[in-house]
């Protein structure tokens, strides 16, 4: 169990949010605050108010979609160390590349299950 | 390379695909098995549809259509709270459904996953409409069973050029 964890989770759908932060928790994060964004201009509002361990966003949303909120946090140097994490529907090899040339550190595919949450995020988390 | 021409075969094709990411969302994030329903689908008065727009290599929708209590017993799955109604959670639960089957379904072949984007759902739910898709020369409609319940999909789609 990793303790202690604030985690961002960017989604425009409130559904997708209560999902992924329960796949979290099943992945065996210890998640103390969980800050909810409906798209990627309140991600970076809440970034400037929040601190963070761990950002995931969807992609694919409304009024700054995920993609631009992430070349935004990397331009205005928000979310300080804190890995991303993309999950979304588009599974194609230039989605990926677009979103890890973008500074994500991983990237799930929906339909996703809790086993391939905990293998991309948790790596990420512990120290190396 | 065109994404699809319209041939039999190739609808057959998108069928299959369309089988394989229904069943896969609804193992994957539900823990429940679905199946195609050889018997079709059963509307009810209250019903409910989300819709994914195609772009790209492939123009048209996708189109989840279902009734209140399957609708409702998605939501349940997908939350794990029961819903009372037709509410807003409902709502946004079709339509992440509905983008998960349309993404799954794309990811299958290898041109439409390269080059067809999807957007974001929109979802119509009351006792009374129709949706039409004046445009699209294709339709490709399945009708799925999960425990006693049923619903649909309908893809509308233009040959690309």
């Amino acid at each position: 169990m990793i303790a202690g964890i604030t985690v961002l989770i960017v989604d425009d759908s409130s559904v997708m949010r209560k999902i992924v932060e329960r796949a979290l928790r099943q992945a065996g994060l210890n998640l103390t605050k969980v800050v909810e964004a409906g798209s990627g201009r309140e991600g970076l509002t809440a970034l400037e108010r929040e601190r963070v361990d761990l950002i995931v966003s969807d992609i694919n949303m409304p009024n700054m979609d995920g993609l631009e909120f992430l070349r935004q946090i990397r331009a205005q140097r928000l979310g300080g160390s804190a890995p991303v994490v993309m999950i979304t529907t588009e599974s194609g090899e230039e989605h990926v590349r677009e979103a890890l040339a973008a500074g994500a550190q991983g990237y799930i595919r929906k339909p996703f299950t809790p086993d391939q949450v905990r293998d991309r995020v948790l790596p990420l988390l512990v120290p190396a | 390379m065109a994404a699809f021409s319209g041939t039999v075969k190739e609808t057959d094709r998108f069928e299959e695909y369309l089988d394989r990411a229904a069943c896969e969302v609804f193992r994957t994030m539900m823990g429940v098995e679905c199946a195609p329903a050889e018997d079709g689908f059963e509307g009810e008065r209250e019903n409910i549809s989300a819709v994914i727009g195609l772009a790209g290599q492939m123009s048209g929708s996708l189109v989840l259509h279902s009734g209140r209590r399957a609708a409702l017993r998605m939501t349940e799955l997908l939350t794990g709270m029961a819903p009372e109604g037709l509410d807003a959670t409902v709502r946004d639960a079709a339509g992440e459904v509905c983008n998960m089957v349309a993404g799954a379904w794309k990811g299958f072949d290898a041109v439409l996953c390269a080059g067809c984007l999807l957007s974001t759902p929109t979802v119509v739910a009351g006792s009374s409409y129709e949706l039409f898709s004046q445009r699209a020369p294709v339709r490709i409609e399945r009708s799925y069973r999960f425990e006693d319940l049923s619903f649909m999909m309908t893809i509308f789609c233009e040959p690309s050029s």
